[in-house]
């Protein structure tokens, strides 16, 4: 596997993840024992794998399960023990003081119950909250989309190749009041690696062209762009389409792949 | 806590990523689970639903995108957060971000738990720089909205072969024979689909 060399990074990664057999996981241990670069590099390659994890899709998580959990750690804690208070034996004085020691003691257990009851409604309303607060940003999202496409001053532009055969299409769907564009393509080329389509608005103020997301095509040649990162009021004279690096340029690259004028 | 002799990442190098990443940009924002983190050290229920709070739901969906499985997956949650309850030293500050700490735990006990498998790891065997800060909503939805544009971006066969990995805990040889493609083809896409990550991820 190694032969002398550093360990490649993708049987380094496998390493981290545990997915190894136990033969090959021991050689690139034995290696790793001795070599520091291979130690950070595995290191910086465990950090990138788990954001894999941190990224995955989010599933609706059982709703009692946040009870369940505190429940759990409630019962966990052990109960510190009261130490009975000692008292003097003096038997034919003493009732009164049993009767006044039960009654705080009995008013003790209900401030503790009440006590554990406003914990537990106060954590149930801020679990609540925080989903409304998510259904709110998905609904306002869902909301914004609907305006951009549906509003009657929304700017519909077709964007063709110039002169060269029709195949590939963008029509971009502009907002300048708010900022808001929903582009879609078809027919479009696959990017070379490492290479991505990038969508440009150009301002009618002759300002320079806008970075409007960068894109990739599915199979069939479909991509859209929805709702991109745009500052507002900016009134565009066009839109392009060109090709960039995977994480996106600042200015535009010729050639031009898509173009259309408002 | 004491040096487990499996873990490939000597404790020197740990500490040193710790110290020098969390005086970093992100370190106003790791003192939060630090805190958090120092108050379940002294039993504060409070500060443990906090952490739980905010983690949760990604534990979760990662051991559900492994298990399929409402109840096996919550059983990896709780098993995991209460792990953290009972031995919240065993994730030190330092050595890396917590929220990616708590989705490789958690990937690795559904990975067990799938493959039917003894609990392979302690929990304080998983180490991880401190590159990102989970903790932080808006950091973290900026990362999560990279990592899934990478993803999305992926040739197929590089993605499938990802994932394959990370979530279904295959080595090269199981993926080459699950998907029929050559070991080396397998070890091409992996890496080319790592050093694709490293760039998506960069700031």
């Amino acid at each position: 596997m190694m032969r002398g060399e550093h360990i490649p990074i993708e049987d380094l990664a496998l390493f981290s993840l545990g997915n190894l057999a136990s033969g090959e996981a021991g050689e690139i241990r034995l290696h790793l024992d001795e070599c520091s670069q291979c130690r950070s590099e595995m290191a910086a390659l465990s950090g990138d794998l788990a954001l894999l994890g941190a990224a995955v899709e989010s599933a609706p998580m059982p709703a009692d399960a946040r009870d369940r959990f505190l429940a759990r750690i409630q019962a966990e804690v052990p109960t510190k023990a009261v130490h009975p208070v000692s008292i003097a034996r003096e038997p034919s004085s003493k009732p009164l003081l049993w009767a006044l020691c039960g009654a705080i003691a009995a008013l003790i257990v209900l401030v503790v119950i009440l006590l554990v009851r406003v914990n537990t409604l106060n954590q149930q309303l801020s679990q609540q909250s925080s989903t409304i607060n998510r259904l709110t940003v998905s609904a306002s999202r869902a909301q914004e989309t609907f305006d951009v496409i549906t509003a009657a001053g929304a700017q519909r532009v077709l964007l063709t190749p110039g002169k060269s055969a029709p195949s590939p299409t963008g029509r971009a769907i502009y907002l300048p009041s708010r900022g808001g564009l929903v582009f879609e393509a078809a027919n479009l080329a696959p990017v070379p690696e490492g290479k991505a389509y990038e969508l440009w608005v150009i301002p009618a103020s002759g300002a320079a062209p806008i970075p409007a997301g960068v894109f990739w095509p599915d199979a069939r040649g479909s991509a859209s762009v929805v709702l991109p990162p745009l500052p507002k009021d900016v009134p565009a004279k066009a839109f392009g389409v060109t090709i960039e690096r995977a994480e996106g340029s600042s200015t535009p690259t010729a050639p031009i792949i898509l173009a259309g004028a408002v | 806590m004491h040096e487990n002799p499996s873990n490939p990442i000597a404790a020197g190098l740990r500490s040193n990523q710790g110290a020098s990443e969390t005086s970093g940009a992100a370190g106003g924002t790791l003192v939060a689970d630090e805190s958090l983190l120092n108050r379940v050290c002294a039993k504060d229920r409070g500060a443990m639903a906090e952490l739980f709070e905010r983690y949760s739901g990604m534990v979760y969906s990662v051991a559900f995108r492994i298990l399929r499985d409402p109840g096996n997956a919550e059983d990896v949650m709780q098993d995991v957060f209460f792990k953290v309850w009972r031995q919240p030293g065993s994730f030190l500050i330092g050595r890396g971000s917590l929220g990616a700490w708590l989705a490789v735990v958690a990937r690795n006990r559904a990975i067990d738990l799938v493959r039917n498998r003894k609990p392979s790891d302690a929990i304080d065997e998983v180490v991880l720089p401190a590159k990102t800060d989970l903790s932080a909503e808006i950091e973290r939805n900026a990362i999560i909205e990279k990592v899934r544009g990478f993803l999305a971006g992926l040739p197929p066969e590089q993605r499938i072969s990802l994932e394959m990995a990370f979530f279904e805990g295959l080595s090269h040889a199981e993926i080459s024979a699950r998907t029929g493609d050559p070991l080396g083809t397998v070890k091409s896409r992996i890496r080319s689909a790592l050093i694709l990550l490293r760039k998506a991820i960069q700031p």
